[in-house]
């Protein structure tokens, strides 16, 4: 199997990971399922470093390890402990309407890819478009669920997205923009717990439909 | 005069960073104040230095090309540097009376200082940042560090904003990242060096051989991306909460310097698209979502009753306004653009503050139950009339200058119909704003309401504020004057 093949396979993992996450109902489940994702992440930086000979990625792999794998999944479940366990109610999704517009937002990131002639990033096109496909699974999770941590997950789902866009193309970057934005992740999952908190001791839940103070 | 040369840029960071550390570290209220005081001075005085640097002719640059200073920056710094002061300085007065009342305690307070002296610090590094990721980075940490601020008050409606505040600003960066990282990778095809093609001095000198289908779209994620931080309407949805739960001086702060860095992170890619694509693209976009924006804010500050939101709402607008001047382009048009961002965090500022003054004295931000601001509190309910006057463009504030800029901007770029739209929406908002200062500031007082004005630490920030705005549309200064030209060439061209 050629490097890029693996890649192509993995990142077709990295989508079906992610519907896991957002059609979870549990949350720590879906917690849970983020943790494996960002495994799955991990392993695909992992090939892109050995495969297209991307040192920096190395780090990469360690630095989102830590950071997606451990950090923000234990972030949210020590949300989970003072807020109880969620379980999303209501008639969300269906799990298959929302299978049919995952498949569109693949068919469409594809379409978006498709100007794209730089050396670097021709090869691997599928997992190019996967990741941009997945930045917008994520933003469909924010627009579509309405429990505020499954929202948090969601926002974590683009984060995942556009980190490997930005492995595939910029793996070269310098070190201190990969910190940068690292950072900025895990502070805003931190920010955003810390108000989901919030919202729970004010409002008694943490359903997104029922903040409705704020009109006009 | 002191030589710090390149130093500077270094300072700048710095000194709101120690003050930051400083202030965390502090319990007592009156220590925390003269430390928060020193603090937002002293950052006054270094953006006046840089300033001065860039007027001699020079850009500086430090830090192996990361950190830069052109004339673009040297306007925003400014910005950060003078409003920044005055907003810090009326946040004193302001958090004293809620010290007084127990809303807050000594410890609340420093962390208020702490925070905001953060947020200048991850606005300074957004203004003064070469590396587009970092700038992005530093974006980003200017929602993250503004959290605790809007959330200050323990109140339900502040949880539901800030909420509200930090998902939708983070989801919309998220789209900038891509933006960015688009750019950085059609920079890299061109140059093959890692650390050259985040440069935005590279970039600009680069521009037309970036690869114009994918400058298109990443103008677009720019676009979307920054504009749901600026505000511009569809993205808008947070902004009105955010700037009514947010503690006033917040508020100002937000709107005044805020919005203004974000609204650069922009400016900072259009020199690049327009060299990449053409100047048809990036202006047709700016201009639709300028119009969008300009028109559903005023109907919503129409409709609006509380004075708080309206005046959100009018921040939209004239967000809008500057899109427009974008739009319109040309040196007329970016320069009416340049002076409007001026123009307007003066001129919010000064209404957010005032706003917290009135709030206080009535009790209500609902625009039907203040009556005869004038004869309540003379000076409050003069600036506020004095602000409204001015937020609508009524001569002889600047508002009315940069906003007649931007309309002949726009007939000369040939928009005749477009900027006949943008003439009836500045109509209607006059109007609705016309209403409210009848309504508000003229008329009789409740009986009830004890007569008297905010302390002078309320006071003179509005008045010194004030000044400003009206000295601006009497008479241009000439560095000022100088410092615009260079700005408006530097979006036009990089240089």
């Amino acid at each position: 199997m050629s490097g890029t093949s693996v890649v192509n396979a993995l990142a077709v993992l990295l989508i079906l990971t992610s519907m896991l996450v957002v059609e979870t109902r549990k949350l720590r489940r879906a917690a849970y399922m983020y943790s494996i994702q960002s495994l799955v992440l991990v392993a695909i930086f992992l090939s892109l470093a050995v495969f297209m000979q991307a040192e920096p990625l190395y780090i990469w792999s360690i630095t989102a390890l830590i950071t997606k794998t451990f950090l923000v999944p234990y972030l949210i479940i020590r949300t989970l402990k003072t807020v109880g366990n969620q379980e999303e109610e209501g008639p969300a999704l269906e799990t298959s309407s929302s299978i049919f517009l995952a498949v569109g937002l693949v068919a469409l990131s594809f379409v978006i890819v498709e100007p794209f002639h730089m050396h670097a990033v021709l090869k691997l096109k599928v997992a190019l478009a996967v990741s941009i496909a997945h930045f917008l699974l994520g933003l469909l999770c924010i627009l579509a669920r309405r429990n505020a941590l499954k929202q948090i997950l969601g926002y974590c789902l683009m984060e995942n997205g556009s980190h490997l866009t930005l492995a595939i193309m910029a793996y070269n970057a310098p070190e201190t923009v990969e910190i940068g934005i690292l950072t900025d992740a895990v502070f805003a999952v931190l920010i955003m717990t810390i108000i989901a908190r919030r919202l729970f001791k004010v409002f008694g839940t943490l359903d997104t439909d029922k903040f409705t103070l704020l009109k006009g | 005069m002191i030589e710090v040369g390149e130093n500077i840029l270094f300072y700048l960071p710095a000194v709101p960073l120690g003050t930051a550390l400083l202030a965390f570290g502090i319990r007592s209220r009156r220590m925390v104040e003269v430390v928060h005081f020193a603090g937002i001075s002293s950052v006054a005085l270094l953006s006046l230095l840089l300033v001065q640097y860039v007027l001699r002719g020079q850009t500086l640059l430090a830090l192996d090309g990361m950190l830069y200073a052109d004339g673009l920056t040297a306007l925003l710094v400014l910005i950060i540097g003078v409003v920044g002061f005055l907003d810090g300085f009326y946040s004193i007065g302001y958090l004293r009376h809620d010290l007084a009342q127990g809303q807050v305690d000594a410890k609340g307070a420093c962390f208020y200082y702490g925070f905001y002296h953060l947020l200048l610090l991850t606005m300074v590094l957004a203004a003064i940042s070469n590396n587009i990721a970092i700038m992005w980075v530093a974006i980003e940490a200017t929602t993250l560090g503004s959290a605790f601020l809007v959330g200050f008050y323990k109140h339900k409606t502040a949880a539901e904003a800030v909420w509200k505040y930090v998902l939708i600003c983070s989801v919309g960066l998220a789209f900038a990242l891509y933006g960015t990282i688009l750019t950085y990778s059609s920079a890299f095809a061109v140059v093959q060096d890692a650390h050259r093609a985040m440069l935005w001095t590279e970039l600009v000198g680069m521009a037309r051989g970036l690869d114009p289908q994918v400058m298109k779209l990443a103008f677009v994620f720019i676009l979307i991306g920054y504009g749901a931080k600026v505000g511009l309407v569809p993205m808008h949805t947070w902004l009105p909460d955010t700037y009514s739960e947010a503690p006033s001086p917040v508020s100002a702060l937000l709107s005044g310097v805020l919005m203004k860095c974000v609204l650069f992170g922009i400016l900072r890619y259009y020199p690049i698209t327009l060299q990449a694509v053409g100047k048809e693209f990036p202006q047709t976009l700016l201009l639709i979502f300028g119009l969008l924006s300009v028109g559903v804010a005023a109907f919503f500050i129409l409709v609006q009753n509380d004075i708080k939101r309206k005046l959100a709402y009018s921040s939209v607008e004239h967000v809008g306004i500057i899109a427009t001047g974008l739009g319109a382009g040309g040196p007329l048009g970016i320069l009416a653009a340049l002076f409007h961002v001026i123009n307007h965090s003066l001129t919010k500022s000064l209404l957010f503050c005032t706003v917290g003054n009135v709030a206080r004295k009535y009790g209500t931000r609902d625009a039907q139950k203040i009556r005869g601001m004038l004869k309540v509190a003379p000076f409050t309910g003069f600036m506020f009339m004095a602000g409204l006057l001015a937020v609508v463009g009524a001569p002889p504030f600047s508002i009315f200058v940069s906003e007649f800029m931007t309309l002949a901007a726009g007939l000369q770029g040939g928009y005749f119909w477009p900027m006949i739209l943008f003439l009836v929406l500045l109509v209607i908002v006059f109007v609705a704003f016309i209403i409210l200062i009848s309504d508000t500031v003229l008329g009789f007082p409740p009986e009830d309401l004890p007569r008297g004005d905010a302390g002078w630490l309320c006071l003179l920030p509005l008045g010194i504020l004030f000044l400003l705005m009206a000295g601006l549309g009497i008479h241009v200064p000439a560095p000022l004057n100088q410092l615009l030209q260079g700005a408006v060439s530097v979006v036009l061209g990089g240089k």
